[in-house]
């Protein structure tokens, strides 16, 4: 949506809630203010999405707030009496009907809690400033290639930072898992190796001791570390005296030599903080190394600003750097971000905008419901309205009255909408604190708040506006002589009662779609919970190593690092066994394409399987060797070219007799294009992206020795122990290479559970919002159908006059429900068919239950729309013959 | 009451009439230079001040204007509000209530001498 685009929308906005002040006013301001408010609109646009949305918020329900005090103002006491008595008058009638007003309110309720909680959340995780010390102004400072960001290299840093005049307080950070304490009370922390002006940045002194100086960062200074209170709380009992104590870092005694306050994780979700040593940033070597970086916007510097400078300074001495090392062509840039959206990634902020515009749809629906049900209430009522309105009740006097009640309904729904966002944020904060512990960034917290509390005020400003303004107007434009004639059963046209009918097939698709989207989501959710990986995970380590190619420039540098690393690791005795593994070809790819020695390409191509390079003992991943000989010291990189297959690729090529000895070639894959000799057969593991539906054990193996891959995936078992055996992985890797950090080491246990956590709570959201789209289609085709069959109830008065059985005239009106139910069930058909297909082919679920859930969730629709008009039909029989032929 | 003793002008109105006495404005400059002498802890909303705008309008101490472009490279036009000779002396009373409110503070000692 361009600019323009947005402006006129929120223009627009604006200006229909300007009718909530009188029109005198409106007349005298309400231009001025129109201009007033988009003026205001384009500088806080200029200061980002969040200071624009606030600003939208908090014109909404100064709107609504100043447009009731001016109208207020604008009456004389008899009229402020009247708008008592109109107050008072439409309470009664909403005590009158408990039912109909509980429905209301929940239903607008829920609509408006969705929306908002959907819009906090959404402004707590992406768009707030960090809770420090003027926070708006800290940014994460990234180099860009292409649409890829990286972090930023040491020497190409050093030039930045003497450049920029947009940024103050710039430092390198990088993070890495430590192990903490000694023998059994040891604990792996995340820990942020950082300049010790990072505590200067943020603008927070430590709780207990110090933060970190200069001088630690000096080479042949004492090791330092400062804690995170949680780290404090959890590792070392909230005990006092752990200031200036030493404790174990990776095996090394360091002082701990502060403790921050609660809740502080800078940058992001740190537990610990060690100083930066000044010999590894002051590289002069470029490639060698790569931080992230942290800065403070220059007073009065936006970040657009800051982002053209450092991009210019970074292109220059990335173009420097790039001669010596990587031939990479894309241009270098700069993007310059806060924490809050960096943190977010590329799809975290689409994911978000996707969730705020459902909400916004089911709050949509939401309305349509509320407006339609008092609509439905209000044709109850019309020979009253035309009565009073014959008696000579003024239309402005009706129109007020008409308000009041949906004014009522929707600060009851606000009130209700607001108490449920405020549960679901409290909820969602204690829910990642207790699950994501170690990845929760330090300011997610959602709470109530100013931001949250206007988002409703805003969201309660349009549903009054909308709500209220269709009732009444509809209320006010009665027709006296239709009504007192007919008694309003045909007053309704032609016209109403097609759009009724099309309101309720929209509903019916609209509500199906959603609800087998909901259903499908939930069977993926199930399926990765219960995902079985096909090996034994009991004890299993896992994380990955990426040498920078400036420093392993040579396939041969990076297998001597690989060996280095399998070698060191099998002299721990916590570690039993290590495997390091690299996939080099997906089945189904070009690359994973191979040819056998002796037999002609079949006519539908070669056949493809999951190429992998391994290093290390398969039998630490549970993979046995069922047929000849593991890789060993025969297949150096020198050596004959050899491979493993696995056992169903081994079946399926050559069923029934062993493939040692025969030869495969892999052309797709650069450094193993020559003929190789198969020397063993290894037992199946499913390979391939866990929530794909293709997994197959179809696997090739080659020697690492003999195959080359920039960075690979090291698995390992430990005997009891998972500390011990990370840090044997730490003081390996820091001997091998001390610039080398590994990524988090994980159990598969915590992939898995961190995997299956985030889509079940993914799938539950979207529970929740497709059954309240549930609640929203019983309301809404209730509300819907009563306002038709109640247009009709003179035809049913006739009909059962001229002998028309109650059976008869409730299949006829069921049938005629049944029509629109099936009009909604075939556009929604289409669309379940897509969703299913999408889900059947992406994910692991069979073609019959995509099907089976289609079908119930159909026949559940088919079964609400048809209550929803059976509850209306039978209100209209009871009224009987000659209380509905009377009314005439 | 007297007529050269008006009632006191509440807050609001004495920062736009505060505001106007430096100039004709329009109504996003008034909320502008209003924050920007409270530096930052004043913040009105459109719809108080021009709530408060009408009633200055209504009691003769300010007027609108004729509608013209802020920014001459710019073809959207704003109207402006103008301080009435009424309003100069109403905001001019209010300013000298303030001042001898502020001198009764300082001799109560609850603000330092000389500030």
């Amino acid at each position: 949506m361009s600019r323009d685009t947005r402006e006129r929308i929120v223009t627009r906005l604006y200006r229909g809630l300007l009718h909530l002040y009188p029109e005198s006013f409106r007349q005298g301001y309400g231009d001025d203010m129109a201009e007033t408010f988009i003026d205001g609109w384009r500088e806080a646009r200029r200061g980002g999405t969040a200071r624009a949305l606030t600003f939208t918020m908090r014109a909404m329900l100064d709107a609504l707030l100043n447009g009731a005090r001016e109208r207020l103002h604008d009456t004389t006491p008899r009229s402020r009496m009247l708008y008592w008595q109109d107050v008072r008058y439409a309470t009664r009638l909403l005590l009158r009907s408990p039912g109909f007003t509980l429905l209301t309110v929940v239903v607008l309720g829920g609509g408006l809690a969705l929306s908002i909680f959907t819009y906090s959340f959404l402004h707590t995780a992406m768009l707030r400033p960090l809770p420090l010390g003027e926070g708006a102004g800290i940014v994460r400072v990234m180099a860009t290639r292409g649409v890829e960001t990286q972090s930023i290299d040491a020497v190409a840093l050093a030039e930045v930072r003497r450049g920029a005049t947009t940024l103050t307080h710039m430092g390198a950070y990088r993070t890495r898992d430590i192990v903490v304490g000694r023998a059994d009370g040891r604990r792996v922390v995340d820990a942020t190796e950082t300049e010790p002006n990072l505590f200067q940045l943020t603008r927070t002194p430590a709780a207990m001791g110090r933060t970190l100086l200069p001088a630690d960062a000096e080479p042949g200074a004492e090791p330092v570390i400062v804690l995170s209170w949680r780290t404090w709380e959890v590792a070392f009992g909230t005990d006092s005296s752990v200031v200036n104590s030493r404790v174990d870092i990776d095996g090394v005694p360091t002082r701990v030599v502060g403790v921050m306050p609660p809740g502080y994780g800078f940058p992001v979700a740190s537990e610990t903080w060690i100083p930066l040593p000044n010999a590894v940033l002051a590289t002069t070597e470029a490639g060698t190394t790569s931080f992230d970086v942290y800065a403070r916007l220059r007073a009065g510097v936006t970040a657009a600003a800051a982002q053209t400078e450092v991009g210019t300074l970074m292109a220059r001495a990335m173009a420097a750097i790039d001669t010596t090392s990587s031939a990479r062509t894309e241009a270098v840039s700069a993007a310059i971000q806060s924490f809050p959206m960096a943190q977010m990634g590329e799809t975290g902020p689409l994911f978000l905008a996707i969730l705020n515009g459902l909400a916004t749809l089911i709050l949509l629906l939401a309305l349509v419901n509320v407006t339609n049900l008092l609509l439905a209430r209000a044709n109850e009522r019309v020979r009253e309205t035309a009565v009073r309105l014959a008696l000579g009740a003024s239309r402005a006097r009706l129109l007020a009255q008409g308000m009041w009640e949906s004014v009522l309904i929707c600060l009851m729904g606000g009130a209700l909408g607001t108490v449920l966002a405020t549960w679901g944020l409290r909820a969602i904060t204690t829910w990642t604190r207790a699950h994501l512990e170690r990845n929760m960034a330090f300011w997610w917290v959602w709470d109530i708040d100013r931001t949250t509390l206007l988002a409703a005020g805003g969201f309660i400003t349009v549903s009054i506006a909308a709500v209220g303004g269709i009732v009444a107007m509809r209320a006010a434009a009665t027709n006296v002589n239709a009504v007192l004639q007919d008694g309003g059963t045909r007053s309704g046209s032609r016209r109403d009662g097609r759009l009724a009918r099309a309101l309720v097939a929209t509903q019916v698709s609209t509500v199906t779609v959603l609800m087998f989207f909901g259903v499908m989501a939930g069977l993926v959710a199930r399926r990765v919970v219960t995902f079985d990986p096909g090996y034994d995970t009991h004890n299993l380590l896992q994380t990955s190593i990426a040498p920078e190619g400036s420093r392993y420039a040579s396939a041969t540098s990076r297998r001597v690092l690989y060996q280095s690393v399998v070698d060191g690791m099998a002299q721990w005795p916590e570690v039993d066994g290590v495997l390091l593994r690299a996939g080099l070809a997906e089945i189904r790819s070009a690359e994973g394409a191979f040819e056998l020695a002796g037999r002609a390409v079949t006519p539908t191509g070669a056949p493809t399987a999951h190429v992998q390079g391994v290093l290390g003992t398969l039998g630490a991943l549970g993979i046995r060797i069922e047929d000849g000989r593991p890789f060993d010291a025969r297949d150096a990189a020198d050596m004959a070219p050899v491979v493993l297959l696995s056992r169903a690729l081994a079946a399926r090529h050559w069923p029934g007799q062993s493939p040692i000895g025969q030869q495969v070639r892999l052309p797709g894959l650069p450094e193993a294009t020559a003929w190789r000799t198969v020397v063993g057969v290894a037992s199946d593991v499913p390979l391939g992206n866990p929530l794909a539906r293709n997994r197959s054990a179809d696997a090739i193996y080659l020697p690492l020795s003999q195959a080359d891959a920039n960075g690979v995936s090291v698995i390992f078992r430990h005997r009891g122990s998972a500390v011990a055996a990370r840090e044997a992985l730490n003081q390996v890797v820091a001997s091998v290479d001390p610039l080398l950090v590994p990524s988090r080491v994980q159990t598969h246990e915590e992939v898995q559970a961190t995997m299956g956590m985030i889509t079940v709570s993914v799938a539950r959201l979207f529970a929740a919002c497709f059954g309240f789209a549930l609640l929203l289609a019983v309301s809404g085709t209730y509300g819907l159908m009563a306002r038709a069959i109640w247009q009709r109830s003179r035809e049913i008065g006739v009909r059962r006059a001229l002998g028309a059985t109650d059976a008869s005239i409730t299949r006829l009106l069921l049938t005629q429900g049944g029509r629109q139910l099936g009009v909604g069930a075939l556009v929604a058909l289409p669309l379940m068919l897509v969703i299913g297909a999408g889900f059947t082919h992406f994910f692991p679920v069979a073609y019959a239950l995509a099907a089976t859930a289609g079908a119930l969730v159909t026949l559940a629709i088919i079964g609400v729309v048809l209550l929803a008009t059976w509850v209306p039909t039978r209100r209209v029989l009871r009224m009987g013959t000659a209380s509905v032929l009377g009314r005439e | 009451m007297a007529p050269e003793s008006p009632p006191p002008l509440r807050p609001i109105e004495f920062e736009i009439l505060l505001t106007l006495a430096g100039g004709e404005r329009h109504g996003y400059a008034i909320l502008q230079e209003t924050e920007e002498r409270s530096q930052g802890t004043l913040r009105l909303e459109t719809g108080t001040m021009y709530r408060a705008l009408r009633r200055l309008v209504e009691a003769g101490l300010a007027r609108p204007t004729e509608r013209r472009q802020p920014d001459p490279q710019d073809d959207e036009r704003r109207r402006y509000y103008a301080i009435t000779a009424e309003g100069r002396r109403a905001a001019e009373l209010e300013a000298l209530r303030l001042s001898r409110l502020v001198a009764a503070a300082r001799s109560a000692r609850l603000l330092p001498l000389g500030t």
